[in-house]
């Protein structure tokens, strides 16, 4: 019994063809995952199938109806939850469930999504105020309602931390029938690896169809067979690392935070961190949703005013003197925080510019940045036209244009699929080599893994500091999840 | 109906919620109204002019003396004629008033005596009220001066009545105009934005997956933005009629009614652009362009249709508040007129159907990209 039917389906934008000419049958009562990597058209292929989006040729048969006509009948048995989230971030928790239930046709009966969700406490916050985890709950929440028979979720962990992943899971697994049939596109594969299927998506075409299990045995093996199903990945040597210049440095700690704080009201967003971070080491920053690691970089490069406590960039007080200690930072923020309306190469100039390099300096410069991130044949593309990946290096290639000898990178990888994951960490990691010293934020554990040495951040204090080994070896576990699991779940039952 | 109930529910929260539409519905035309009320000044103003007298004969004093008597002119005297145009130069002076040493003498020998008015024409409207001041000034010395039986005499009496606006006050017709503006302004701008957010920030994604329908999205944005411009509304009739006084000769009922009609139109616009061009920025840029400044410009409330080229009198047809400033404007000064009570209706319900049914059109069910 299948739940969606697709035969021949071709989508195209413009001259790309996001769908080519695809046939797929996704099974009734299962988990399906949809893997793939960015711009291998997951998202088109979940809007053709919810008749959001109609497609050039082919047909479609979700839950016997076709979606393209009868969309009206479809849109009663289905659950969707859109990438970006969908809900009304200035309305409250509660205000948005009602809406949701009053658009599904179903009583105000929310006991059960509350207290799943963790929300009862904050029902009546407005769910921009909510964390991304917290956010995706609630979004998942509304789209289960109605106990729809076909449940479709595009990329619902996208930024979210392992606690609140491992929670969404729980909750699609409690809240649907045997019957529920569920489309679940992750980029995270042991996500994918944990469902009854999996279909992976390579330039509009299913490369594999089928169990996880027929693919590979274990995480580990289904990882690479699924990175070389989408065409491998090699380790090659790092031209960006290999181009720059070691800077001397004369500090012991290039990066220095001194019981830093942050306070709104009585509420300590940041509490007493300290950290020394040395020369070429890899400093990473992990926590929930909401720990407070976001404020702790915006404090680490003067973004934010601390209400206690300094932080120290080259030995430079960045509180005395945030423009000197910042010319040695190159940032990367959490979101694309590029132009995107200028081509890549003008985002390039724009920063040459504004990191300070000389006007007789600066092409020379760019042009030097386009040849060793490989740009020559995109440079002159809108930037906000690239796919994920390349703009995720072009603002690698920004945060770098300055040859800095500290890098802060916050969620780099966010939504980013695995292959472009493991090359912009071979490029991390030899940088870190060559001197570069980094602080990084992430939720994927396996990122957490390069790190030099790991700061586990909740309720915006350090509960706990070590080498990833340490912290697993604390945690009684063999790998990084379980290990920020259990500290993190052991730090709340003390602090309650 | 329980759709259309929670989605204009939700609508409501999100009026209450975001200050900048409370802000554009009440604060927004109370600033108006105090610009039209104290900043736009459409009447005659009181200008300054110098006089330089070089005839010493004593009825010539009592002719300086009248431009200082004058309600209308401030008369300053110099005693020498380069430092007045100097303060003319200077925009000191709206205009200056030469009188020669053979004034008197001339008219005493019943000649014509000259008389040299100066006005500064970079400002056409202050000079216009320079000449016509110091003539009527000048004339009326005439009479009553010993040489008033060899004036030419006037043989027409000429007796002026103003109708429905006796003052001649132009605040009794530019506030009860700034209720257009202001309702052109929550009707197009405030709309614009609406539709293009929710495309913008991914909840219209989310809606459609869902039961509404059409008509559901569309009537969800009329509604609500239709009963936040009427009480903006209200409390701009209020502002005007009680604050300020402006005589209202009509019908509360039969202005609340048309005014329906033409916020009908305007929320019409305001959705048109947003649900075209889904992107706020755009929208609220093309809104001002193309809807709001013509609003302003050409509906014959700062500049009469009819003395405008053919090509914009025939433009102005499309325009919606055309009909309602027209209508305004006699519904506050003259009174409830049927006839044009209701051939503003007609106009308005026609363009406000056109744009309803065109929202409809191209309100978006589906994803484009």
């Amino acid at each position: 019994m299948l739940t969606a039917e697709i035969k021949n389906l071709t989508k195209t934008f413009g001259s790309l063809a996001a769908i080519d000419n695809l046939s797929l049958g996704i099974e009734k009562g299962k988990i399906t995952g949809l893997i793939g990597a960015d711009g291998s058209g997951k998202t088109t292929l979940i809007r053709l199938i919810t008749g959001l989006l109609l497609p050039d040729s082919g047909s479609v048969s979700t839950l016997g109806l076709d979606p393209f006509t009868r969309r009206d009948e479809l849109s009663l048995k289905i659950g969707y939850m859109p990438q970006k989230f969908g809900l009304y971030e200035d309305l409250t928790v509660i205000e948005n469930l009602r809406l949701y239930a009053d658009l599904k046709g179903v009583p105000y009966d929310f006991d059960k999504v509350l207290s799943m969700t963790n929300l009862e406490p904050f029902q009546d916050r407005l769910a921009g105020a909510l964390s991304g985890g917290m956010k995706q709950k609630l979004g998942l929440g509304c789209s289960l309602l109605d106990t729809p028979e076909f449940l479709v979720l595009d990329e619902p962990s996208v930024g979210v931390d392992p606690i609140s992943r491992r929670d969404l899971m729980k909750m699609v697994r409690e809240l649907i029938t045997p019957d529920t049939s569920v489309l679940w596109s992750t980029a995270y594969l042991d996500e994918a690896e944990s469902f009854d299927m999996a279909v992976i998506l390579d330039k509009g075409k299913v490369i594999y169809n089928g169990r996880p299990d027929g693919l590979a045995a274990d995480k580990k093996e289904f990882e690479s067979r699924v990175i070389e199903l989408m065409g491998g990945y090699k380790r090659e040597e790092s031209l960006i690392a290999k181009n720059y210049q070691p800077i001397e440095v004369i500090e012991e700690c290039t990066v220095l935070a001194e019981k830093l704080e942050k306070k709104y009201g009585n509420f300590y967003a940041v509490k007493n961190n300290s950290f020394c971070i040395n020369r070429g080491e890899i400093f990473g920053l992990l926590g929930p949703n909401g720990a407070g690691k976001s404020t702790s970089f915006k404090m680490m490069c003067g973004l934010a005013k601390p209400t206690g406590g300094t932080a120290k960039i080259m030995g430079i007080d960045i509180l005395e003197n945030p423009g000197k200690a910042r010319s040695n930072l190159g940032y990367m923020a959490q979101k694309f925080s590029l132009y995107g309306s200028l081509t890549l190469r003008q985002n390039l100039e724009f920063f040459a510019s504004a990191y300070g390099i000389k006007f007789v300096d600066r092409k020379k410069r760019v042009d030097e940045i386009i040849d060793i991130f490989g740009f020559k044949e995109i440079e002159d593309q809108k930037s906000e036209d690239l796919p994920l990946g390349f703009k995720q290096r072009l603002s690698l290639a920004c945060a770098l244009i300055h040859n800095p000898p500290i890098l802060f990178l916050d969620e780099p990888t966010s939504g980013v699929d695995i292959i472009a994951r493991k090359e912009f960490w071979n490029h991390i990691t030899a940088l870190a080599k060559r001197g570069v010293t980094i602080l990084v934020t992430t939720h994927f554990m396996d990122e957490a893994e390069y790190c030099d040495r790991i700061s586990l951040f909740y309720k915006g204090e350090a509960i706990a500091v070590g080498t990833p080994d340490e912290l697993k070896k604390k945690a009684d576990t063999d790998n990084m999840e379980d290990a920020f699991i259990n500290l993190i779940m052991g730090a709340g039952v003390d602090t309650k | 109906m329980k759709i259309l109930k929670a989605l204009i529910k939700k609508e409501f929260l999100q009026i209450i919620r975001d200050p900048s539409s409370i802000i554009i519905a009440f604060i927004l035309p109370l600033i108006s109204i105090l610009i039209y009320m104290y900043g736009i000044n459409l009447d005659t103003v009181k200008v300054t002019v110098g006089i330089k007298n070089d005839d010493p004969s004593v009825e010539v004093q009592t002719l300086v003396k009248s431009f200082g008597h004058s309600k209308y002119v401030r008369s300053k005297v110099y005693d020498n004629e380069s430092s007045l145009s100097e303060d003319i130069v200077r925009s000191k002076l709206k205009g200056g008033v030469i009188i020669p040493n053979d004034f008197s003498s001339k008219l005493s020998r019943k000649q014509t005596g000259d008389l040299l008015i100066i006005t500064d024409g970079s400002e056409v409207n202050t000079a216009n009220y320079v000449q016509n001041y110091a003539s009527q000034i000048a004339n009326k010395w005439l009479f009553t001066s010993k040489h008033a039986p060899y004036a030419s005499k006037t043989i027409i009496n000429l007796q002026m009545r103003v109708w429905y606006n006796q003052d001649l006050n132009s605040h009794y017709f530019i506030l009860p105009g700034s209720i257009a503006i202001t309702m052109t302004l929550i009707g197009i701008l405030l709309t614009a934005l609406v539709v293009a957010r929710e495309w913008e920030r991914g909840t219209m994604e989310s809606l459609l997956t869902t039961r509404v329908r059409k008509i559901d999205i569309v009537l969800s944005k009329y509604i609500p933005y239709f009963t936040l411009g009427m009480l903006s509304m209200m409390f701009n009739v209020f502002m005007c009629i009680v604050v300020f006084q402006i005589p209202f000769r009509g019908n509360l009922l039969v202005l609340f009614g048309v005014s329906g009609l033409f916020l009908f139109t305007s929320l019409g616009i305001g959705l048109l652009i947003s649900s075209v061009l889904k992107n706020q920025f755009l929208a609220s840029q093309v809104s001002l362009g193309i809807a709001f400044l013509p609003a302003l410009l050409l509906s014959g409330l700062m500049f009469p249709i009819n003395s405008m080229p053919i090509f914009f009198q025939h433009l102005t047809r499309i325009l919606p508040p055309r009909y309602y400033i027209t209508f305004i404007e006699s519904e506050f000064m003259a009174g409830t007129i049927w006839e044009i009570v209701l051939l503003n209706s007609v106009f308005l319900t026609v363009l406000g159907v056109i744009l309803f049914g065109l929202v409809y059109k191209k309100t978006d069910m589906r994803l484009t990209k």
